[in-house]
């Protein structure tokens, strides 16, 4: 694993985020915010760290992706994820 | 009578598939055996002990939806704009594989084989899946066979073909949906250890013969 990457699975594990093989995102459901894979890959650790410590708003799900999920998309990662 | 229920993206897939299917395999009959002429003068210049393995697959229906789907940032179909999806996108529903041992065979079978293909798409393995190995894939059409069906033809050593056979048959073909799991970094990282273990045997095999041959034509001098 490159430093890159130990480092940013570190925050994500840290941060308690778990990996969804199916949606292939991070996500935490106290923090109700997700991380796509291509979000995590195109970006470098200190952005990840940055979004980390965003406040999050717990009513609603925030999706870090590289490209805005539709709403249909949305609301069907959002169900899955519970 | 009540209205048809709509169908989701998923489905409208398979129906295509069904549809495209006797085209796919027309690709895969057509690929094995043009890659299989144009390899005959290389595998009949092999040593006894040196392989050169073509295999031909159709991609399955359910791989081939699951591929798309994982095409789309977050793994989700978008059932609001299904336009945007067609198996007509995917560029191996047919594919030709040939393995070769030893990996210094690979450049003549990659040589003989681009000649032929000269006109495909070049589509590098990314360099984490192949650690190290030479490997080479490319993607087009066949028209004697279809102009819409794309194949591709993947030329790899033959440790790292028989370990990607071993992860696709025993964990991804039965539930595609497992393949997500490959992106794990953690995963990743025990890949890399298994590929670079399989190079350390293969250069050494190499060496050995290499060394073996040497000294028997030494000694026949």
């Amino acid at each position: 694993m490159t430093t890159a990457v130990a480092t940013k699975k570190a925050l994500l594990d840290n941060g308690g985020y778990v990996y969804d093989f199916i949606h292939m995102l991070y996500f935490n459901r106290d923090t109700k915010k997700a991380f796509s894979v291509e979000f995590v890959e195109d970006n470098p650790p200190e952005v990840l760290e940055r979004s980390l410590r965003e406040p999050s708003n717990t009513q609603r799900w925030e999706f870090y992706v590289r490209n805005p999920l539709s709403e249909s998309v949305r609301r069907k990662v959002e169900a899955a994820l519970g | 009578m009540a209205a048809p229920a709509l169908q989701t993206i998923s489905d409208r897939l398979r129906s295509e598939y069904s549809e495209l299917l006797p085209e796919i395999i027309r690709v895969r009959d057509r690929l094995e055996t043009e890659v299989r002429y144009h390899l005959l003068p290389v595998v009949e210049r092999l040593s006894h002990y040196e392989r050169v393995l073509v295999s031909a697959r159709v991609k399955d229906c359910e791989s081939a939806v699951d591929r798309l789907r994982r095409h789309a940032e977050s793994g989700t179909f978008d059932e609001e704009s299904p336009e945007r999806y067609s198996l007509l996108n995917l560029r191996d529903l047919a594919g030709a594989r040939v393995l070769v041992f030893p990996q210094s065979r690979l450049p003549e079978v990659h040589e003989a084989l681009r000649a032929r293909f000269h006109d495909w798409t070049s589509d590098p393995f990314p360099p984490r899946t192949t650690s190290g190995f030479p490997a080479y894939k490319y993607f087009g059409h066949c028209p004697a066979a279809s102009t819409t069906v794309m194949g591709e033809v993947q030329i790899v050593p033959m440790a790292i073909g028989l370990f990607w056979e071993l992860e696709h048959d025993a964990l991804y073909k039965p539930s595609p949906e497992l393949k997500g799991i490959e992106k794990d970094p953690e995963m990743q990282d025990r890949t890399t250890l298994v590929l670079d273990a399989l190079r350390g045997f293969e250069d050494r095999f190499e060496q050995l013969v290499l060394l073996s041959s040497a000294s028997r034509t030494k000694r026949s001098e």
